[in-house]
């Protein structure tokens, strides 16, 4: 018993302290604190038979030279959107391929592959749609993305008639 | 060729049967008179011997006229030497061994491939003895590794003061033996922990730091070479059932099932001498329904181990090990929301593996001074997964060495040996490739400046992957072992170590969640410079204290990264890298041994150089601690670790697993205690443990959340 006095109260004194001094660890982290956007795509024209994918895609820096087109630029790739649909309501914090983080970003844009895999040469890419903001065709639009905010209403026309122009290196 | 089969078929057994032999044996107690299990009896000079079974009992058989010096030795208990003479009768010797506090004079294996005793050895070195699996219901040796001091792991990869990040499946930087044979797959070079059955383990050896002076490739961070059980002179069968289940999930989101989780498992085991010849068989099953969605596993694990004295001198042994295994994939969660719910790519993907580990090692000692080693194993792996990209992959891989111990006075001992390896691969991960490689290597041990003892060794290694350019790496070492007092032990140690590249890091092209790897033709392999000082401080039977520095400075380290040209993922040397730290280890016993205290702490600082960065998966601090207090047949112990929060981690993982950033420190706490019914006449212990009682979430790699607390009660029977 004088051990038990001794020794084994104090060490379970210690290590109540331990368990009662730290948290839990990992926690779900809220959808609110969950930086992204999202909008509406919308489809015009036939879908080519030869798409085997359509993904949003968003670059940090403008695609001026065939070397902008590089995965350090490259921010934001959605999973695949359904084929052959009129129009798409996205939301970047569902599953994504590669995770959008808050930041200022020069290009946003809807892209097509014929590739059986996801490629990521600039050969296989195909633009079809640019975000442009408050309408002004000119420039592709900027989308900045605060911590922990979702911006609402990056909308993308995509017209498979007049696809917009691309960008060097294809 | 025939001939000298016959020839040597004749030698071998007209000496087996011509001979008038005798034999020397009897039972060894402790002081209370209670059998002692496992105690090595050794013919001093010659290596041979053998140990005791579960009632104490031992017999050395096919002993000829003469003069032996035997050595009894345990761990916990002083060594007992006896001077016998055999003339034309057997001996009967009872022993009585005096039990030790502290196992200061733990026999060790690894560090020279010889016994040396731990005190004796110039680098850092750990055990964790057999009675470590049963009492925290380890199946898995994994588990048990979480707890040396300095060792840290992500997920199944190891890392010895910081010498490894994480890099799925590809290569390891420590190398797994069984019984002293390499165990590491043809393909990816990883290590499998699972399929080394716990019950069969007599002891694990972990030595700190490269040992590719006497290793080889792999041996860069370290060696772990699993010790398996002597088998016994009367017939022992061992019978383990265990049943867990998984508590709740800390958070309402988490929970996926409504089903109570469980995990249970099976190992039926027997050992018996028929004559010359032993067998030991074991067949464990294990099943895991998991806390985690598709996290599933059924495993069947078999190992055999056969011993034949073909004459007092030479043994021939061999050993079996296979793994049968269908699983669920898990790479990581679909987000914090949902984390224990795999990505949606994942669900409903499983593994199929079957793996087959085929050793034989045929010892002789020549004389008293000559031993002869000679080791051959075949290890293959074939595994399947059902994902789109239907992975696959086929290895063959087979391995030879023969290793001659000389010892030209009791202060010079030379270990010098000669290995090879042919491995051939099928997959549609890595291509057709096939690799060889080979080593030889000389060690010296010198004890003439008495209480100086002097390790000198070198390596030479040439490895060479399919179309790859051969390569050649030279790992010379040297350590110093200076008992300064009788408690008081310093050692250092300096010397290279090398990793060739893994088949898998150097010709993996595949597609796996979005990342396309991309195989790299002028992959060639990373080296390492180490250093360490330590010191042991035993100043009485219960209280042993144990404190290294360490440096290590890596070169072309073997990283994964993305190919700025094309996007692509490829395994490059990226990275020069430093890691120093302080190891610090406390054992005591107190109160007649009725408590035991164990603590150890790490501090390991890690540097990429290029990026003036810690390396990734790397935890600063690392401290572990153990109780045991014994009272009559109980035994109540907690374990407590903790890791402080990883600093770096793979950025370009990050964008592609949602939360893939969050991670948190490690508090984990397990409660155990057990019964052992010997003192009723039922040869059985019942176990009760309660692992992560704190119900603590964490990662240790990203995405991938830890077991929730879970409870198992295990009864085992030694029959």
């Amino acid at each position: 018993m004088v051990y038990l006095k001794r020794i084994i109260l104090p060490v379970l004194f210690i290590l109540i302290l331990i368990s009662s001094g730290c948290d839990k660890g990992i926690e779900p982290r809220s959808t609110d604190d969950i930086p992204g956007f999202g909008g509406r795509i919308t489809f015009i024209g036939t879908w080519p038979d030869s798409v085997q994918r359509t993904h949003i895609v968003v670059f940090d820096s403008l695609l001026e030279d065939a070397n902008d087109f590089n995965i350090f630029n490259l921010k934001f790739i959605s999973d695949a959107l359904p084929y052959g649909v009129p129009g798409y309501d996205f939301d970047s914090r569902d599953s994504a391929i590669i995770q959008i983080e808050p930041g200022s970003f020069s290009y946003v844009a809807v892209v097509q592959q014929k590739t059986v895999d996801l490629s990521l040469l600039r050969k296989d890419w195909t633009v079809i749609g640019i975000y442009y903001a408050y309408g002004d065709t000119t420039h592709p639009g900027k989308l900045d993305i605060p911590d922990k905010y979702f911006v609402k209403n990056i909308n993308i026309r995509c017209d498979f008639n007049n696809p917009p122009p691309q960008p060097p290196g294809g | 060729m025939k001939i000298i089969f016959l020839n040597i078929f004749v030698l071998i057994f007209t000496a087996h049967l011509t001979a008038q032999t005798y034999s020397i044996s009897g039972k060894i107690t402790d002081t209370e008179n209670k059998p002692l299990i496992g105690v090595n009896i050794i013919l001093t000079g010659t290596g041979y011997g053998t140990s005791s079974d579960q009632n104490g009992d031992y017999e050395i058989i096919e002993l000829t006229n003469g003069n032996y010096n035997l050595k009894f030795s345990a761990v916990g208990y002083d060594n007992v030497f006896r001077n016998i003479t055999i003339k034309d009768k057997s001996i009967l010797m009872n022993v009585t061994m005096t039990e030790k506090a502290v196992e200061t004079q733990q026999v060790i294996v690894t560090a020279g491939k010889r016994e040396q005793y731990i005190t004796d050895l110039p680098v850092s070195a750990d055990v964790i003895p057999s009675g470590e699996f049963s009492k925290k219901n380890f199946s898995n040796l994994e588990n048990a590794l979480r707890y040396v001091p300095g060792v840290n792991m992500t997920e199944d990869q190891i890392s010895i003061r910081g010498s490894s990040g994480y890099s799925r499946g590809a290569g390891s930087r420590v190398l797994l033996a069984l019984d002293g044979i390499p165990f590491y797959t043809g393909d990816t070079g990883e290590t499998i922990w699972e399929m080394i059955p716990t019950p069969v383990i007599q002891r694990v050896e972990i030595i700190k730091g490269a040992a590719s002076s006497l290793y080889g490739s792999t041996a860069i961070g370290g060696v772990i070479n699993v010790i398996t059980n002597d088998i016994p002179e009367k017939p022992a069968t061992f019978f383990n059932s265990f049943i867990g289940m998984y508590d709740k999930p800390a958070h309402s989101e988490w929970r996926w099932s409504d089903e109570n989780r469980y995990y249970n498992g099976l190992t039926l085991a027997h050992a018996q001498k028929f004559g010359g010849f032993g067998i030991e068989a074991s067949l464990t099953r294990l099943e895991d329904m998991s806390y985690k969605q598709n996290g599933f596993s059924h495993k069947y694990i078999g190992f055999l181990k056969g011993k034949f004295e073909i004459n007092p001198a030479s043994t021939i042994t061999i050993l079996a090990n296979t793994l049968n295994k269908k699983g669920g994939n898990f790479y990581y969660w679909k987000d914090s929301r949902h984390a224990l719910i795999p990505a949606d790519d994942q669900q409903g993907q499983t593994i199929k593996t079957s793996r087959y580990l085929f050793g034989a090692v045929y010892k002789n000692v020549i004389n008293q001074d000559l031993l002869l080693n000679v080791k051959t194993s075949y290890y293959r792996t074939d595994w399947n997964d059902t994902s789109p990209a239907m992975d696959k992959s086929l290895t063959n891989l087979y391995r030879g060495e023969v290793q001659v111990n000389k010892s030209f006075s009791d202060e010079v001992v030379i270990v010098t040996g000669i290995e090879g390896l042919s491995s051939n691969v099928k997959s549609n991960l890595f291509g057709n490739p096939d690799m060889i490689s080979g080593g030889i290597y000389v060690q010296g041990d010198i004890s003439y400046f008495s209480p100086l003892t002097i390790s000198a060794g070198i390596r030479y290694d040439y490895s060479r992957l399919d179309s790859l350019k051969g390569e050649n790496a030279l790992s010379p070492k040297i350590g110093l072992n200076y008992k300064l007092t009788d408690d008081l032990i310093l050692r250092s140690s300096a010397g290279t170590g090398f990793r060739a590249p893994s088949l898998a890091e150097a010709f993996t092209s595949t597609t796996a969640s979005g990342i396309i790897i991309k195989p790299n033709p002028d992959l060639k392999s990373e080296t390492n410079f180490t250093f360490e000082i330590g010191a042991g401080y035993l100043p009485s039977d219960y209280f042993n204290l144990d404190a290294a520095l360490f440096q290590s400075e890596y070169y072309d380290f073997i990283e994964p990264r993305i190919d700025p040209a094309d996007g692509l993922a490829v395994f490059s040397n990226v990275t020069r890298a430093r890691i120093q730290g302080v190891e610090t280890d406390i054992k005591s016993d107190l109160f007649k041994k009725s408590l035991s205290l164990s603590l150890s702490y790490t501090y390991l600082w890690t540097r990429d150089l290029n990026k003036q960065k810690a390396l990734k998966y790397r935890p600063r601090h690392i401290f572990a601690g153990s109780i045991d207090y014994y009272l009559w047949n109980f035994d109540l112990g907690t374990d407590f670790r903790y890791w402080s929060r990883i600093e770096e981690i793979d950025d370009e993982l990050v964008r592609i697993i949602n939360d893939g950033d969050l991670r948190a420190e490690v508090y984990v706490l397990d409660l155990r205690a057990s019964y052992n019914f010997s003192s009723l006449g039922i040869p059985a212990s019942l176990f009760l443990n309660a692992d992560n009682v704190l119900n603590y979430n964490y990662v240790e790699l990203i995405g991938n959340l830890k077991p929730v607390r879970n409870y198992s009660l295990s009864l085992q029977f030694n029959f």
